[in-house]
């Protein structure tokens, strides 16, 4: 049985900027050329939108992040929504779903959900954004992490690969299928940063950045925003652009918790996010027709598949190709776009801006025929929150 | 030459932690009424949210939960190092915690590799907890 929020609202209005390395403005700027670009494409007018959810990237941690003033600096008079949200990789689907909610019991009309970003300046490298060297230094035990030359996320991760590695017998080469298959997909993806074809052998020549990762198991840092609109369904269907319908939501948080008793960065939120939206969207894993995960490293990809209940354990690998950059093999149609390996890093919002271009049919050369369940996840921390939106393009 | 490497900086809760090391013990948080070893330091028990607690030492024997090989630069005083080897250790007594693996080929290294702890004193100051094969 589904819910009956099932189809009841939709993403009407989709704003993807520019990406990657663009230099000269800030965060908020970009959240304003988002939002411009969304009300253009959902037909609607600046002063429709009355709510607002904002989401920054590393700039909020950083201190020069969106957030509650981004409001003025839109001049959004009109607002009974509003919030700056948080729960890292996970906060883009739970900002669209908050506001699905809100509009369904009409506490507002049009919620614009914003994810904005600029953490690339010009002459410095994508790592310094993440790495948290330049920070001050921690105290306590957190100093611990510099003292044994644990740094960024990217060493959590390959942390968490390793095990599953270990596990279930993948290697680099596995890894290296899933990063060429998505790059085959960014090429045909005109908002994609990285859109020249790559082989197995590029993937291994990569350098390594914490093995088991190669510098192409890594997703990019981009500045850019991308803002979603979220409406009734009723509404969504007398405007411009063809909405993708909402479905089926959920959350699941497994946290962090370092201790023999619970099992940390081999299992994601995705099993109890994926069985709540399942739920509430009448399918199942069987009845998926594209998938867009959140892809910070190959890794989670695989990871993400099996907690889905897309693949056993350990065999996420399957569906892919021995090799992916031979044109006749036959990819997963799965992160379509490139994702965030290849096309652009707006945490959450990649895998839903791709969802909703997927839902639509709007995706030109790289457009999957059948898209009737159009799957997305939000990943955050090192596997501890987790989002799930299914997405289509019909109402029922 | 002089230890150039990112130093711990203990506050006022962790400092007899600190402390323990220099003396060559590791020293857990220990929360009776969950019967709970907690790592890293907090003031509450995430079990039961118990506030009493008592430093305990660790027998330092455990095994390699995961592991890796750092090859970035992300500063300065590692350039000789790299690429070195980080990992997360699963002590008996129940808590993981981050540290290097030394005295091992990397061949060696494997999930599930039996280690201990040994203290590396750094500086005249500090020691840190390392671990190596049992």
């Amino acid at each position: 049985m589904s819910d009956p929020i099932r189809g009841q609202t939709a993403i009407c209005g989709l704003g993807i900027t520019e990406m990657g390395k663009v230099y000269g403005h800030d965060a908020s700027w970009f959240a304003g050329e988002s939002i411009r670009l969304a009300v253009e494409d959902a037909g609607l007018d600046k002063d429709d939108i009355d709510g607002l959810l904002v989401n920054p990237g590393i700039t909020g941690m950083m201190g020069t992040g969106i957030s509650i003033p981004l409001q003025g600096y839109l001049g959004l008079r009109n607002l009974r929504l509003l919030n700056h949200m948080n729960s890292f990789g996970a906060t883009a689907s739970a900002m669209v779903q908050y506001a699905a909610m809100a509009v369904h019991h009409g506490m507002a009309n049009y919620v614009a959900c914003i994810f904005s970003d600029a953490p690339l300046q010009q002459g410095g490298s994508a790592g310094a954004a993440y790495g948290g060297a330049g920070r001050r230094g921690p105290s306590g035990m957190a100093s611990l992490m510099p003292a044994f030359g644990f740094y960024g996320a990217n060493t959590s991760y390959a942390l968490a690969a390793r095990r599953y590695m270990e596990r279930y017998g993948i290697t680099n080469n596995d890894l290296g299928r899933v990063s060429v298959t998505q790059r085959r997909y960014a090429v045909d993806n005109p908002h994609a940063t990285m859109r020249q074809p790559l082989t197995l052998e590029d993937y291994h020549n990569s350098r390594w950045i914490v093995e088991p990762f190669h510098l192409l198991d890594c997703c990019l840092v981009s500045n850019g925003a991308v803002c979603t609109i979220v409406t009734t369904a009723e509404r969504a269907r007398d405007l411009k652009s063809s909405p993708a319908y909402l479905w089926g939501m959920g959350q699941g948080h497994p946290g962090n918790f370092p201790h023999a008793e619970v099992e940390v960065g081999t299992t994601s939120g995705a099993t109890i996010a994926g069985e709540t939206a399942y739920k509430m969207a009448g399918v199942g894993p069987e009845d998926v027709d594209i998938c867009e995960f959140y892809d910070c490293y190959t890794y989670t990809v695989l990871r993400t598949i099996e907690d889905y209940g897309l693949a056993k354990p350990g065999e996420a690998i399957g569906l892919y190709p021995e090799d992916p950059a031979d044109p006749e093999a036959e990819l997963p149609t799965i992160n379509t776009g490139g994702g965030q390996l290849s096309s652009y890093y707006m945490w959450g919002m990649t895998p839903i801006s791709e969802g909703v271009i997927q839902a639509r049919g709007s995706g030109g050369d790289r457009q999957i025929e059948k898209n009737d369940v159009v799957l997305c996840s939000g990943n955050g921390g090192t596997l501890d929150t987790h989002g799930t939106l299914i997405l289509s393009p019909n109402a029922n | 030459m002089a230890y150039d490497k990112p130093l711990p900086n203990p506050d006022e809760n962790t400092q007899p932690f600190f402390d323990g090391l220099k003396d060559h013990k590791l020293l857990l948080q220990y929360f009776p009424s969950a019967d709970h070893y907690q790592y890293p330091y907090s003031d509450r028990c995430y079990k039961d949210w118990s506030t009493d607690w008592e430093w305990r030492e660790s027998a330092g024997n455990g095994e390699v939960y995961t592991w890796v090989r750092m090859h970035q630069l992300y500063h300065p005083s590692w350039k000789a190092e790299i690429p070195y080897t980080l990992a997360v250790v699963q002590l008996d007594e129940g808590p993981r915690m981050q540290t290097n693996l030394v005295n091992v080929p990397v061949e060696d290294i494997h999930v599930g590799l039996r280690v201990k702890v040994v203290f590396e004193d750094v500086t005249d100051e500090y020691t840190l907890p390392k671990f190596e094969p049992a």
